[in-house]
Order: structure tokens, then sequence, then C-alpha cells
């Protein structure tokens, strides 16, 4: 391969897709952790290097706004933000979707306020999984670069034209630096073609778009036509992942399995933590332990399929959630379940994780814990585990100590 | 066919009494604006005070005064297990006989065999035209002349709850009257036009005769079809064919309808620049052509007419 | 000021983009105001729109326009007008598209939007200096869902959510928004108040407002048969009568400069609109509120001679009651 790779953040991997994809338009508006996305890209306009125009909108709400208009005007489209800024925008994320605008938008996960925080988890794009975005959440800055390509060119497919959502963790791959390739911007321009809007606002041709629908039928109509392009985003998105090989080498998949072909255990993970989460599996087999990983890469459409069949035959297995359904618990493991349901050969066993929620930092020691109670679980025979919220003594320790010097709790005499 | 007196006919009376449980639905169409919600409710609240179970809902469309609007009410004597759109009504109650024409409003469809059409109009032998629609049995009776007469509006919220609570053959005046009385202060109706609303429900609820449909539980099916079939069309919502609004003829909306005289008109385009609709186009000579197919009858042009060359008259067919 | 085409009512282009048989109301003066607003901008037009009742034009498959409309959101009408204007912008650039299919982009919007929810999107756009129009008709309260307070209702009316009752026998009270000066602060080059009933004006204005450059902003008051509860017939009186009683004044501001274009030459008394309309009635009727009726023509007058001083102009005010 001809890539030479350069140290980059994961903001700047995201920067670097948005500019070799050619992006035309930019509505912005600053969030921590992502701000630096759009501040890179201002520079890039600035000095000429890319042939774009951004535009810094009042709110979130008009950014998605004027990005969904912009898309189906006849432009390429990139956009991002985070948390709290993502649901500001929240309605236009259904309008966007529903109006066919197939914009690419970056979110840097950041847990959502209230308590406001600037750590990441998976509740702020988690809460657009229902709304027609096609949703791939990366693991690498690497993949922040290369998901950002595939999901033009899938968003754009014809048998798809529906916007996508490109995830990346705030400050575990925002702010972290890594070697990234930088793709060649001309075999990037082989692999994404121009974009072409359908029925674009022209004076030739005029059209109205956002009508009001009455009649639960029809509206039923869109909405089921939405569904399957969304699924029809899943072998549009292989076909992509094979050309993408072809011409930069990776070979990207909808799930992946680390050291998984002979694994009895296996930890289900997404986004930036399933690097840990291989990391402990190594360890694991290090020990003689027959672990696995499996990387849900593509959230939307769900993978159920490829999921129930990396799963099937295994002893147990657990399903890692950064994410938190207040009431309900991890959004994965609940989907995943779902997957599983009725197929021959799903595991007995499948244990909820919960953990790295407000950016909580993960230790190894949690994560073998994993491992550890898949064994117990095994053992005992429980098909129908509590969940496991992961939290170390040290943290508490620490929360003591902070909840002493807010006052709500009274200053121990040991100490 | 019985004829009661001028232009109140029934046609083809069938009376039969059904032992099973009762459920008896009642869908009412009309317009924005005539009360078809408010006589939904009426006939609800009128059966409930006959110590049956009831349940009235309207459905909310897009359209505005004037345009075609559906509600719904269910009568029975045990606990009600449906909700919602009543698909097979065993009374339909047509505020508007114009909406016999609109497709989308179809006031006839599903209507049980054995079931009633009432039909507002003023129609005598012309709705027999209808012969081959309505296949039911028939009731019609003019509410919106007599609603003119006695409350001076073509309201008929009141009288529509009076024709079905009376067609229904389980409602008693009484029940009808208190509930006029207490959905129209509800909404907030003075007194004076609560008073002349009894009126017109005695009135109406006196000439029509009980006609109870003679109606079985639906077993008709309706199919049913994968989402393979469903999604063979585009799924874009775009609207390429931009302007075709005419087709929707708004023109049955009115009431009233505007009449240009053109041996007094000045041909000074003053309907022409204050129509809301753009139903007036200048002809070479200046002078107005109202699209009838559309005009919803604000009668704007006729209040602005400076040589006051048009005027208005009631509106009785419209096609 | 140039030269105009529209001197009379007779010069009202022949053309409609407007085509009959849309869902509103009989009589909705938003529509007429849109009407006459398409015709003088030309059929080469998107219209971005925020709910209201003019969102129920357009009730798919039906399209009573004969140019472009594009349904956004609630509060953002002006950035999705900003998305499409950029977009064309880069298109012509880069000669994506030809130059004769460029459209004007035209944000169409109630006073909901305009007044409450959508004006940090339109403060946003004006002050971008985005290249285009916004109409509002502003029918002063919630329209479209049944006639609830906005802050562009105005002191004494009734509202669903401002019923005149015995703890409020006014209505609302609270002093209507003032948008032109809101807009104006802004410094756009053009901002107006038109009325339905002074076609011509409206014409001129918009005509005027066509030549420049950026925002150009557009209140229309616009009455609403439902809601204001008059018969639909009154339309065009009720909105005259706004404008010859001082209620609506008639003005325009090009960069920031305010004149008005239209000055009645004697104030009718403000009791006058107010009793046409079902949303006053409760001022009359059962007991005449005559502190609220003086209240309102005191607002009237007040703003009347600081336009007199303004202008140096004479105007003869309406008497109060009293």
């Amino acid at each position: 391969m001809r890539h030479k790779a350069v140290m980059l953040t994961g903001n700047a991997a995201a920067a670097w897709g948005a500019r070799l994809a050619r992006a035309e338009y930019i509505p912005a508006y600053p969030i921590t952790p992502q701000t630096e996305i759009i501040e890179t890209l201002t520079k890039w306009i600035q000095e000429g290097e890319m042939d774009a125009k951004l535009v810094q909108l009042e709110s979130e709400h008009s950014m998605l706004t004027a990005a969904g208009t912009a898309s189906l005007t006849g432009v390429r489209v990139f956009t991002a933000t985070s948390s709290q800024g993502l649901l500001y925008g929240f309605e236009m994320l259904y309008n966007i979707a529903g109006w066919r605008a197939p914009l690419v938008l970056v979110n840097v996960s950041r847990a959502l306020a209230a308590p406001i925080s600037l750590e990441p988890d998976h509740n702020d794009v988690l809460a657009a999984r229902d709304s027609g975005f096609i949703q791939l959440h990366a693991e690498t800055c690497q993949e922040v670069l290369d998901f950002i390509l595939l999901a033009y060119r899938v968003a754009e497919d014809r048998r798809v034209m529906l916007p996508a959502i490109v995830n990346m963790d705030g400050f575990y791959l925002s702010f972290t630096r890594e070697p990234v390739k930088i793709r060649e911007q001309d075999l990037v321009d082989e692999f994404l073609p121009h974009y072409s809007a359908v029925n674009p606002f022209r004076a030739s041709r005029h059209v109205a778009k956002g009508s009001a629908v009455v009649g639960g039928h029809i509206y039923s109509y869109f909405k089921y036509h939405m569904h399957e392009a969304l699924r029809r985003a899943h072998d549009v998105f292989i076909e992509a992942a094979r050309s993408f090989s072809r011409k930069f080498g990776e070979l990207y998949h909808p799930v992946s399995g680390y050291m998984l072909d002979d694994a009895e255990y296996v930890l289900v993970m997404s986004n930036s933590f399933a690097t840990l989460g291989k990391h402990v599996v190594k360890l694991m087999r290090q020990r003689g332990v027959p672990a696995g990983l499996l990387k849900i890469s593509m959230i939307r459409p769900f993978p159920a399929e490829e999921i129930a069949n990396s799963l099937k035959g295994r002893k147990a297995v657990a399903v890692f959630d950064q994410n938190i359904s207040l009431g309900l618990g991890g959004i994965i493991y609940n989907e995943v379940l779902g997957a599983l349901y009725g197929c021959p050969k799903r595991p007995e066993i499948v244990l909820s994780v919960i953990g790295g929620v407000g950016g909580k930092w993960l230790s190894v020691e949690e994560m073998e814990k994993i491992f550890d109670e898949l064994k117990r679980l095994e053992r005992s025979g429980i098909t129908k585990p509590r969940p496991l919220f992961l939290f170390r003594r040290d943290e508490l320790t620490h929360i003591e100590r902070v909840l002493k010097l807010a006052g709500t709790i009274e200053v121990s005499h040991h100490e | 066919m019985i004829e009661i007196s001028g232009h109140n006919i029934i046609i083809a009376l069938t009376i039969h009494y059904v032992d099973e449980p009762m459920l008896l639905k009642v869908r009412f169409h009309g317009r924005g604006g005539h009360g078809v919600k408010t006589a939904s409710r009426i006939l609800g609240e009128a059966a409930f005070n006959e110590g049956l179970y009831a349940q009235d809902s309207p459905i909310y469309g897009a359209e505005r005064r004037g345009a075609p609007v559906a509600a719904f009410t269910r009568i029975s004597d045990e606990e009600i297990l449906e909700r919602g759109f009543i698909f097979d009504p065993d009374i339909v109650v047509v505020m508007d006989e114009t909406l016999l024409n609109d497709w989308s409003a179809k006031p006839l469809d599903g209507l049980k065999p054995g079931g009633i059409a009432f039909v507002n109009t003023t129609a005598n032998s012309q709705l027999y035209d209808y012969g081959e629609t309505i296949r039911e049995n028939l009731v019609i009776y003019d509410l919106t002349g007599l609603a003119l007469k006695i409350i001076g509006k073509p309201i008929i919220s009141t009288p529509s709850a009076a024709a079905a609570s009376k067609i229904t053959g389980i409602i008693s005046e009484s029940s009808l009257i208190d509930a006029v009385t207490s959905e129209l202060s509800e909404i907030g109706v003075g007194d004076d036009v609560i008073e002349n609303n009894i009126i017109l429900a005695r009135e109406v609820f006196r000439s029509i005769p009980e006609t109870p449909p003679s109606t079985k539980l639906s077993d008709s099916k309706r199919e049913l079809i994968p989402l393979e079939v469903v999604i063979s069309y585009p799924g874009y919502e775009d609207i390429v064919s931009v302007g075709n609004s005419p087709l929707r003829k708004t023109g049955n909306w009115r009431v009233f309808k505007p009449i240009v005289d053109f041996s007094r008109c000045t041909a000074c385009g003053v309907c022409f620049v204050y129509c809301p609709d753009a139903a007036i186009t200048l002809r070479s000579d200046g002078k107005p052509e109202i699209d009838y197919d559309n005009c919803k009858g604000c009668l704007i042009c006729y209040r602005e007419c400076p040589p006051r060359a048009i005027s208005i008259e009631r509106e009785v067919r419209v096609w | 000021m140039s030269e105009t085409r529209f001197k009379t009512l007779r010069d009202t282009p022949l053309e409609d983009y407007l085509t009959p048989g849309s869902p509103l109301c009989a009589g909705c003066g938003g529509q007429l105001g849109l009407r006459i607003f398409h015709k003088v901008l030309g059929r080469n037009v998107v219209f971005v729109n925020a709910a209201g009742c003019l969102t129920l034009m357009f009730v798919y498959p039906y399209a009573p326009l004969r140019s472009s409309w594009m349904y956004t959101a609630f509060a953002s009408a002006p950035a999705g007008a900003q998305g499409i204007r950029d977009a064309l912008d880069i298109l012509l650039a880069k000669h994506r598209i030809e130059p004769d299919e460029d459209l004007k982009v035209v944000v169409v919007t109630g006073d909901g939007a305009a007044y409450d929810i959508g004006l940090q999107a339109t403060s946003g756009a004006i002050q971008r200096g985005l290249d285009f129009y916004y109409f509002v008709y502003d029918n002063e309260a919630y329209g479209n869902t049944g006639f609830q307070w906005s802050s562009a209702t105005p002191v004494g009316s009734s509202t669903t959510t401002t019923p005149s009752s015995r703890f409020s026998p006014a209505g609302s009270l609270a002093e209507k928004k003032d948008l032109f000066e809101i807009w104006r602060a802004h410094k756009p080059p053009y901002v107006a108040t038109v009325s339905v009933a002074h076609a011509v004006d409206m014409m001129r204005k918009i005509e005027r407002s066509m030549g420049m450059r950026g925002p150009k902003l557009f209140i229309a008051l616009a009455p609403c048969p439902t809601g204001w509860g008059f018969d639909p017939s009154e339309a065009i009186r009720i909105a005259k009568l706004a404008v010859e009683t001082g209620v609506w004044p008639l003005k325009e501001a090009i960069n920031g400069e305010t004149r008005h274009t239209y000055i009645p030459r004697a104030l009718r008394p403000v009791e006058e609109y107010l009793k046409t309309q079902a949303r006053f009635a409760h001022l009359f009727k059962p007991k005449k509120q005559q502190e609220i009726i003086n209240m309102i023509q005191e607002r009237v007058n007040e703003y009347w001679l600081r336009v007199a001083e303004a202008e140096g102009i004479t105007i003869k005010l309406a008497t109060e009651v009293k």
C-alpha cells in the first residue's frame, strides 16, 4: 500500500475524512469535544487547501436544518457535534432521515447532562438509533477517517439515500493521537463518486419536500420504505467495504472478531474501549481461558444475523454497554438478546455489563472481572444473571471524599 | 319508500331488532365548521344518558373549516372493546351530501349490509342519482335549511345528532335534549343559542322515524399484504406535480355562492386581487371568472366589489 | 423613490403561482398575503416553511404553489433557507447549475415561529446577512393549534390560553412583541410591515426590496376568520380597519431608517376595529371594559404622536372615550 501513516487525533482524522470526501458544505456549531474538527476544517478552507464553505450557525438545531436542506439541494454536506448538541438538534435527525438527505454527521460521544460532563458514553448517539441514520461506531482514529468515506458511499447510494452518523468517543479518540493512514485523494475520488441529489431544488423543475402527511397509512408507507432502505444499507456497506479494501487494504465488516474463532467466552463491545477489551482477551488467552471479542461497528442497520452467527455455540457471552437506559439497563445488551432469540445453538448465558458511563475509566481488573463472572455463571448454571455494574473500591473512596467536600455526608472520624 | 312531508323522505325503510349483544357504530361525515365532532359527542352523551356504554371520538385532518372531517360514536349495552376509526359502521350520518362524491371522505365506505345512511340534503328526486351508491337504507332530511331557519347559521351538530339518535331507536328525546344542553354549554355556547338548538333538535327528532339498522356483526375481511408489496412504489415524499391542488375541488365547501352580474361589473379587478384562493381569474375584458370547482365561498369578493356587481345565493348542489 | 410598477390595484400581476384548492380556511388572510407576495416575486422561488397554518397548504400529495416548497421544523426555517441558499451559491459558483436554475429563497412562517420559537434562528440568519426573504403572516396567536396566545397577541385579545375570565377579564395583558424593531436592530437592508388590504403598498415594498442583497423581511397582518372570530367575507375590511385605526402601522426600514408608508389622515377609534372580532368581544359584553379599550387607544395614540414628531407631520388622533 502507498499510504503512509501520520500521528493524528480522532478529531483530525474526522476532518481528514471530510476533506478527502470533498465535502462542499459544512454547517457548524462548537461543542467540546468536537470543536477541533470544525476548527481544522476552517483552517484548511481559509488556507485554500479545501474547497468548501463552512458556516457557523446559532445552534445545532439550525446547523442540522441547514445541513439537511443543503444536502437536498445537491451538495455534499459534512457536519459534526457531540452530546447536548446532538440532543439540541435531535428533532432534525428524524427530519433529515425522513427527507432522505444523505449527509454525514460525526458525533463525538460525550455523556449527557445532568450532571453536565465532558467525558464519553453512548447515551447521546444511541438516543438517535431509531431516527433512520446509518450508524458506524469507530474503535480507532483510522476507523474514524475510513468510516466517513464509507458512510458517504453507503448513504448516497440510490438504494439507500439516508444520512449517516460516524461515532467516536470523546477524549479516548477525539483527543488521542495514534498513527493514521491518510488515504490518497485520487483513490478516494475513485471510491466516492459525485453526489447526485433526488429532485433537487431547481427553477426548471419545482418540487415540494417535507409536506405534511395526514392518514397513518401514508406515513407508515414512507416509514416502511425508510426501514427497508436502512436494512439495505447493510449489504451496500459490505459491497462498499470490499471496494474500499481493494483500494486501501483494510477490509471492514459490520461486526468483526478478535481471537473469536475458538472462543468459548465472548465479550461483545463497540467503540474505543473495544481496544481495552482486546487487551484483556489476550491476557485471558495467556492464562488459558478461551476468550474472544466481538466488535460491533455497525449499530444501524443492526447486524443481528451476523451477531447471532458469531455468538452461536459459545459457552457464555457478555455484552458491554457504555450507556445506561435508565430503568432498563444496557441498550446494546437488549438488542443483542433480540438478535439471539430463537437462533439455534444460541448461548445460554448472556451477561449484561455496564461500564464507562460518563467516561468512567476502565481498568484491566474490571475487564478481567467480566470473564471471571462468565466462568462463575457457567459453573453455577445461572442463565438469567443480574447485570454487572463495573465500579472500583478506589472510585468509591474518592466519591466518599467528594460527597464530604460537597457537604452531603458527615465527615468520617477515622480520617 | 315512505313520504313523510315535503322534502323529508324515507326510502326503503326496514326495521329489524337484533338479539345478539348490541354494538352500534355511528360514523359522522361532515366538513370543518359543521360541528361534526360535537354531533358525535351529543350522540355519545345521549346514549350515556340512556344508561348505555358510549364512546365518541373525532379524527383530525390537516384541513380547516370546510374540509371533510369525520367523527365516531359507539354505543353498546356492554363494555366497548374497540377504538378509533370505524371501518364498518351500522349508521353513517352524511352531514353534507357533496361528500358522497368525495374520494377521500368516502362516507359510505364499509357501511354494513342492512345499515342506515342518513344524508343531509335539500334534494328530493335528485338523490336517486345515488341509488347505485347507496344500496342500503336511506334517510334524508334538509338539516342545513332548518338550521338556517332556526339558528341562522349552517351549523348542524345538534340536528345531525338528533337524526342519528332517532334512527338508532334506542335514545329518548329527553336524553337527547339533556345531551344537547350539556355538550353545547361545555363548548361555551350561549343560553339563547342553546334554546334554539333544543327547538331544532326536537323538530328533527320528531320528524324522522326510528330506523334501527338490521346489521349483523361484520364478517367482511380486508385483504392484507406483505411489506414487499407495500413498498414496491417510490419511497420519496417529493411532490413534483406542483400546482395540483385544484384536483382537491374545494368548491363543495361553499354554503353560499358568489355570482357576478357582468352588466354591472366595471372590471376593476378588486375581487381578483383579494381572492385568498386564486379562485378568480380575469378574462381578457378584465372581468372576473370564478372557478366554482374550487371557490370556498369566503365571499370576500361579494363584500369588496365596489359596484356591488356580485350577489350570493345558497349553494344547493355543486356537482 | 424610484419608479414603481405598482400604482393602482390594476397593476397587480395577473399571473398566479398559488393554485386554487388549498385546504386552508375560507377567507385566510395569511394565504392571501402569500399569494400577493408570490405574484411580485415571480415563480422561481423556494419557500422554506416552519410549522403553522400554511404548513397545511402542503398536505401530501397536494401542492397549491407552482413553485418549490421545503417544510423544515417549527424553530429553524431560516436555517433551512441558509442551507438551500448556500448550496445554490456553491453550485452556481462551480457552474454545476445554470444561472437560470437559481431560486429566490423565501422563509414563510406564522407569528408563533417568527416571534417565539424561531426568533433565535431568524436572528442568526439576519446577522449572517443571508440573502433571503422572510414573510410572516401574523395572525397574532397560534392559529394552527386552535388559537393559543403567542408573543404577537395584542393587549385585550382573548385566546384559548388567555381567556377572558373572572380573574383576568381583559384576556391577554401582555404587550405585543415589537418584531419590526427587533429585526431592525439587526440592521437588515429591508424590513417592512404590510397588510393584505393594502396590496399596492405591499407590492411596492416587495418590489423595492427585490434589488437588495441580504435579509428582506416582511410582517403581514393576517386576518384570521377562524381565530379572530369574524365572517370570512370581512377579512379585508378588518385588515383595513387595523390600518385606519392605527393599530397596524404600515412602515418600512431601509438599512435601519424607518419611514411610514401610509399615514391615516385621521385615526379612527380602535373600538371600531375591536368590535368586529370575537376575540375582543369580552371588551364589550356583558359589560363594556372601557379602561382596557382606552388603554389600547392610548398606546396607539402614543405611537402615532412619536411618529408625527419623528417624521414632522400632523396626525389627527382618535379621541379617547372617558
